[in-house]
């Protein structure tokens, strides 16, 4: 029962740490290396508004993911809007901006182990026998409806579906009157604000370090490479994969080996199926 | 009346005159370079240079530190070495000492690198360019001063001013006797983190506490930056373990903690180099989830105690230059280890490195965690329970928002309580 509760948790929370890189990729094929920065940057901002400027912890939070969603579709607009449809440059740009961002706020002086974020709920439960914190479970809650929510609305509204009709076809979207330029730039505003929602729900679990942003990175770029580059439901089943299968490395195998779960699981999915378990791009290619 | 004020202007005048030329002189006079190899995101990093920055100030305020005939001021020259962040390797610290002694012409090094790694890797560069080198901070192998002693004239310029992991086994063993004897508790479970003398001293401890009658219920390992440790405190709590020795510098450490609250796992958290419990915002930091969290800082003066009268002298310092209490390990070490320099250099009357060694070994000077004197052959500082016989340690546990000083008892200021939900009724 430890492992189904533990291993729910850690992926749910693995998945919403690369939802917004999925996203991202699958709207405007740009590998945003900058997505662990902007999760950092978020909490920082939601830290700053809520505890130094004495904002209620809500519109805190709020006006940090308004931050975000401007500075991903700022990061678009103005610098990677240049080198899109460059691949090396692409990454090699939106890393410089991310190393920007982080070793800005270190150099800025958010350093420590002490700042954090308040939890939304207190307290703890029995789940089947496993002690369980509040928290844990409404991040659960919120990262499954999360990506309910992102579903209905690519697949139910006009601008959901612009998106994902730019995720299907770029040429064919810009035929039918899809400003090809400005839904990505929408894109990586939304993946921004994604990997702001994911630092505020798991923040508050541990402090806000500067260094777990390339953390967060690393286990992004896992998850959407096992579930498939551009799709966001690989990524989803991705992160249960490496979630579980991280809680069931601790338990038999041994915790030191944890990290390496996700390292390898990008080395096999290179080797046996590089598209990914859900990865449209280069499938065809595989065929062949 | 005229006459009066004349002279007192007059006065004011000289004296003005005196304290600029005076300290023009001293400023003119080339400085003491010592440079600090440390790893300044991380506590262990701000703290030393915070701690030698003090000590800096104080002795150049009054007058500098006397190198024969001639008085020269100390100046510090920090470089970030990043050795205490995941994924940094070992070759940047080593790049960092090298820039210190031939860039910045260090005269000593002190401080770190602050991994245990970096540093041991660190000791042939020094040895090579013969710089005397203090570790004030984070470097808690014992391979280090076994180093030392092994090797004596290739690395006899590397001394070691604050515990090491054996000490700090010492201490915390000698508690979990108390709590054994109080409350009964047999079991203890070790969770560290994957670095040199983490492992290290997890494998020590758990060797030591077998041999002191204590079941071992565990090990686990975790790698730097892992931020979940819900199923080894399952298994913690699963095998009826009461005490969990944490080993962890990374400040994924507060989950950890986080999560034992709110679990409410029947096991004491008894950390050494737990950095964000050592902290003086960890409180707030966990929303006082971090009660009930002891931990070792290594040496007193990280937390308040009256170990010697210089103790909360330099407390009051530190916090008044800082605005924030010394925060953990690194803060009293670096500051002694610059007043320990200082003490070398005038018996010394040079700044020759063989002659400093011979003064550094013949260190004996009372500081703020007690007497400061290097053993001969490790150039460890000399341990003790008492702080008049050598270098006392200091165990706090965070009680009602505040860091009580239960160990050892000739300084404690409190006594170790226990969690509520582990208080049997």
């Amino acid at each position: 029962m430890d492992i189904l509760v533990y291993g729910t948790i850690n992926s749910v929370s693995l998945a919403l740490m690369g939802l917004g890189f999925a996203m991202v990729y699958g709207i405007s094929r740009v590998p945003n290396f900058a997505h662990g920065a902007l999760y950092i940057i978020c909490g920082f901002v939601t830290w700053t508004l809520f505890q130094k400027v004495g904002l209620p912890y809500v519109l805190s939070i709020f006006l940090a993911l308004c931050v975000n969603g401007l500075l991903g579709m700022f990061m678009y607009r103005f610098i990677l809007i240049r080198v899109r449809g460059m691949n090396i440059s692409e990454i090699i740009c939106s890393y410089a901006i991310g190393l920007a961002i982080l070793e800005g706020l270190r150099w800025g002086g958010f350093r420590g182990m002490t700042n954090t974020l308040p939890v939304f709920m207190e307290g703890s439960f029995m789940l089947g026998g496993v002690p369980v914190d509040y928290h844990r479970l409404f991040m659960v809650i919120i990262g499954l409806l999360l990506l309910a929510g992102l579903w209905v609305f690519t697949h139910y509204t006009r601008l959901g579906l612009a998106l994902q009709g730019m995720a299907q076809d770029e040429q064919a979207a810009l035929m039918i009157g899809i400003d090809s330029d400005f839904m990505a730039m929408l894109a990586m505003g939304f993946g921004a604000i994604l990997a702001g929602v994911a630092a505020i729900l798991i923040l508050p679990l541990g402090n806000i370090v500067v260094e777990s942003g390339y953390n967060v990175l690393i286990m992004s770029i896992a998850v959407c490479i096992v579930g498939g580059l551009g799709s966001w439901m690989g990524a989803f089943f991705a992160a249960f994969i490496i979630g579980f299968a991280q809680i069931l490395t601790v338990v038999f195998i041994g915790s030191h080996f944890q990290m390496v779960v996700a390292l390898m699981a990008i080395i096999l999915t290179l080797i046996l199926k590089p598209s990914g378990l859900f990865g449209r791009q280069k499938e065809l290619e595989e065929r062949v | 009346m005229k006459r009066k004020t004349s002279s007192l202007v007059l006065t004011l005048l000289v004296s003005f005159f005196v304290l600029f030329w005076g300290s023009h002189v001293l400023a003119a006079e080339k400085p003491i370079i010592i440079g600090a190899p440390l790893s300044m995101a991380y506590l262990y990093g701000w703290s030393a240079e915070r701690g030698m920055k003090l000590a800096v100030e104080e002795i150049n305020a009054a007058g500098g530190v006397a190198v024969g005939k001639e008085k020269r001021p100390f100046q510090v020259e920090v470089i970030d070495t990043r050795d205490l962040e995941p994924g940094v390797p070992v070759s940047e610290a080593l790049m960092a000492v090298e820039r210190l002694i031939l860039n910045k012409n260090a005269d000593f090094i002190v401080g770190g690198p602050n991994r245990s790694e970096a540093a041991l890797a660190a000791m042939a560069l020094l040895s090579k360019n013969k710089k005397v080198s203090i570790v004030t901070s984070g470097v808690l192998s014992p391979a280090y001063h076994k180093t030392v002693e092994k090797e004596y004239d290739k690395y006899k310029y590397c001394f070691r001013i604050h515990g090491e992991a054996g000490n700090l086994i010492g201490e915390m063993i000698a508690n979990f006797a108390d709590l054994k004897e109080q409350y009964g508790f047999t079991k203890v479970f070790i969770i560290a983190q994957d670095v040199s003398h983490a492992r290290g001293a997890a494998e020590i401890m758990g060797k030591v506490a077998a041999g002191k009658g204590f079941e071992v219920t565990g090990t686990e390992i975790f790698p730097t930056g892992a931020s979940d440790f819900s199923m080894a405190l399952i298994k913690a709590k699963e095998t009826g373990s009461q005490i969990i020795n944490i080993w962890m510098d990374m400040p994924e450490s507060a989950i950890l903690l986080k999560q034992w609250f709110d679990m409410k796992i029947p096991a004491l958290p008894f950390g050494s180099t737990l950095a964000a419990a050592e902290q003086p915002g960890f409180w707030k930091g966990t929303g006082g989830k971090g009660e009930f969290t002891l931990c070792n800082v290594v040496n007193a003066g990280n937390a308040p105690s009256d170990a010697t009268e210089w103790t909360m002298k330099f407390y009051d310092a530190y916090t008044k230059k800082w605005g924030i209490e010394p925060e953990g390990l690194g803060a009293s070490s670096s500051y002694m280890a610059v007043y320990a320099l200082k003490e070398a250099v005038e018996k010394a009357g040079t700044l020759d490195s063989d002659k400093i060694v011979t003064a550094l070994e013949q260190l004996d000077m009372k500081g703020v965690y007690g007497k400061l004197k290097f053993d001969p052959k490790t150039h460890q500082v000399i341990p003790s329970t008492d702080p008049k016989e050598g270098a006392v340690g200091s165990i706090l546990q965070w009680q009602d928002g505040k860091r009580v000083v239960v160990y050892p008892k000739s300084i404690a200021k409190g006594k170790i309580l226990l969690p509520p939900w582990m208080v049997k009724k």
